[in-house]
């Protein structure tokens, strides 16, 4: 039986309960919706004592499922107000699972506002909670750092062991915080980033969740050899798809760069272009090279299990780590979105967002949109690390591009703001890929590539092909998508495995065959579909209590009337089309029983 | 005719030799075809392995029938994804 600990920081009591029975086929993202849910006020303060932090892994966390080890971080959020699932690679996630863990809930908040905790969860089962103002204000790398060597010196203390953390982002209460979580060399570089939950956990007092699991083994199964003959099978696709097997592995996510650039959706300069001409200085192809030239790691996973592989570290000149290997995401934010054209300066941009802990693409953004305003110019580097170390000095300008995109074009007067329910667009124009902007608009989370990948059919020809530049045929890709990613991110999937998953069937199966084994019931499509339409009825639900209409999910009006070179493409999918995207809602609502 | 021809991620050392004069970028450069050659035919010439790709005209995708023009873009991807 899988165990809730519930942390109170309130009275700093620490306890467990069972899982209720009617989520025991919930992890991830299904999970932390469903506690935010019941548990958390629509109407709560963000960062008051009535919202709660709650982190669980996948269903198949601390199993041996490949690619089975994302974490989802749940909370009402302070940048979107609405029910945010933020997803994370690193160990944690397989940690808790062998700890039997299916959710830590943290609630309540200190009397002193500037209480700096540790959480701490050992192999025995045991929990504490110590205070740690030595951590105040430190930056995520030292805080692993300063936490790893004090530990140490305990019998407890082991290599073996996964950190969650807030820079000081996180402490000010910025709405672009993220929470950093370790990878398997102990380096804060996956993130749970978007939405402002390191907010959140600033909020409660909490600077760390350390968690040992030495000596703990993988989770049983209901059928083993069942279990172990369907991760044979879903690891086989993985690795025989081409964007799985090869593409990713070998370039990272950062191969899309060019592709995007390519079909004229690369955001530049504040989504004014759709191309780059720099595009070549921060490719994934170019991003490889100089990696392999200076020594680094060019390719290993996130977590244990990981068969694709699409890590790498990025180093200086001297061959020193600097940052994971900045993601497509974050090269695009940090360097096309800004008109920065230089990967070593990107990269520099990368290491500060990860040890002040802010969210690469809310923070590439916010940039953006100050150069837009006119303060600093667009493609200077040295303005733009200038003004990312005022986030935390808590000034004015600290505060305005520390709260995201939407606060600093307020601040500082710009009319074109790329956000929906307050959260920054990622790395695709949603006007000349018009699948991509279904999802930005429709999402629960505001936009959010991850909630619904059109990129798949709209220009990357995996799971067919849709026009990118038409309105045809996007809502429904993008409403198939968004219940495929609520299913995966609730069984503690990485999305990427979505790529084989679309074009070969046998990998779809795999997933129904995992499940069924580990859980002993019969899981098919219909079940596996079911419960991704249950993650989303949750959040849209939730979000509806919290004063979201349908005005919300459309993006901001610029897009529909300012065309975007070089296709001069506006958005053209209309609202009825958009509307229809959750119209499943009500129906599975009622069958879930909620309202 | 003479086109931009670009070649991306593992296909890239399938850029033909060209003087520097031809060199656009890392990726692209431009070639001379004869009048009427398809995007298959250029494929086939350079000798692209046998696998999946996606391939854009000026910036939107293209099947492989269609028949190149003075000045168009040709650009070739193997299978990638990521985000």
């Amino acid at each position: 039986m899988r165990t809730i600990l519930r942390v109170n920081m309130s009275d700093l009591s620490i306890t467990k309960e069972p899982l209720p029975e009617k989520w025991a086929n919930y992890g991830g993202r299904a999970l932390t919706d469903a506690l935010v849910f019941t548990e958390v006020p629509a109407d709560a303060d963000p960062l008051g004592p009535d919202n709660k932090l709650v982190i669980a892994p996948g269903l198949l966390g601390g199993t041996t499922a490949p690619n089975g080890g994302r974490l989802s971080i749940g909370a009402k959020s302070p940048l979107t107000g609405g029910l945010k699932e933020s997803n994370s690679g690193g160990t944690a996630a397989h940690a808790l699972g062998k700890m039997g863990i299916a959710a830590i809930i943290i609630e309540g908040m200190p009397e002193k506002k500037t209480c700096c905790y540790a959480l701490r969860l050992f192999p025995d089962g045991k929990a504490d909670l110590v205070h740690r103002h030595d951590m105040a204000g430190l930056g995520t790398y030292e805080t692993v750092a300063v936490a790893k060597g004090i530990e140490a010196t305990e019998d407890r203390m082991t290599e073996k062991s996964s950190f969650l953390v807030i820079g000081p982002a996180g402490e000010l209460g910025m709405k672009s915080a993220g929470i950093a979580v370790t990878d398997p060399m102990g380096y804060p570089n996956r993130f749970a980033g978007r939405g402002g939950l390191g907010a959140v956990m600033g909020s409660k007092g909490l600077k760390v969740i350390a968690i040992f699991d030495e000596g703990l083994r993988y989770v049983e199964h209901a059928d083993k050899d069942a279990f172990n003959a369907a991760a044979k099978k879903f690891a086989a696709a993985l690795r025989e798809h081409p964007v799985s097997g090869t593409g990713l592995p070998t370039y990272g996510t950062n191969v899309l760069a060019n592709i995007i650039n390519e079909s004229g959706g690369y955001p530049t300069r504040n989504f004014s272009s759709g191309q780059f001409e720099g595009v070549d200085g921060i490719s994934g192809e170019t991003m490889r090279a100089i990696t392999l030239e200076r020594g680094g790691n060019v390719k290993h996973g996130c977590h244990s299990g990981c068969v694709i592989q699409c890590s790498r570290y990025y180093v200086d000149k001297d061959g020193h780590y600097m940052t994971k290997g900045p993601e497509y995401e974050s090269a695009w934010s940090l360097g096309a979105n800004c008109g920065i054209s230089d990967m070593d300066a990107v990269a520099e941009l990368d290491r500060m967002c990860g040890d002040i802990g802010v969210d690469t693409i809310e923070m590439g953004a916010t940039l953006a949109v100050y150069m837009d305003s006119g303060k600093i110019p667009f493609g200077d580097a040295e303005a733009a690390k200038a003004a990312l170390a005022e986030v935390i000095k808590d000034n004015a300008l600290g505060r305005a591009l520390g709260d995201g995109a939407e606060a600093t074009g307020k601040a500082y007067g710009v009319d074109r703001i790329p956000v929906v329910k307050h959260q920054a667009m990622p790395a695709y124009d949603p006007r000349p890929i018009q699948g991509i902007g279904v999802t930005y608009a429709t999402s629960t989370q505001g936009a959010d590539h991850t909630a619904g990948y059109s990129i798949t059919s709209n220009v990357l020809a995996v799971g067919g092909t849709v026009d990118p530049l038409k309105p045809d045929g996007q809502a429904e890709l993008s409403k198939g998508l968004q219940i495929a990613t609520g299913m995966l991110d609730s069984l503690g999937l990485c999305i990427f495995v979505a790529f084989p998953v679309l074009d070969i069937p046998a990998a779809f199966e795999a997933i129904g065959e995992m499940v069924s084994a580990h859980t002993g019931q019969t899981w098919g499509a219909d079940e596996l579909m079911e419960l991704g339409k249950e993650v989303l009825t949750y959040e849209r639900i939730f979000n509806e209590h919290a004063g979201f209409t349908a005005a919300d999910d459309r993006l901001p009006a610029y897009m529909y009337t300012e065309k975007l070179p070089p296709h001069d493409a506006v958005f053209t999918v209309s609202d009825e089309d958009l509307d229809s995207v959750h119209d499943f809602v009500a129906e599975t609502a009622a069958k879930m029983g909620i309202s | 005719m003479r086109i931009q021809l670009a070649l991306f991620a593992s296909l890239s050392q399938y850029l033909p030799e060209a003087d520097n004069g031809n060199r656009l970028s890392a990726h692209a450069q431009l070639i001379d075809l004869p009048d009427g050659s398809t995007v298959g035919q250029v494929i086939a010439a350079l000798g692209l392995p046998d696998e999946p790709r996606i391939v854009f005209v000026n910036n939107r995708h293209a099947p492989e029938s269609h028949v190149l023009q003075e000045g168009e873009r040709l650009a070739v991807f193997p299978p990638v994804a990521g985000g």
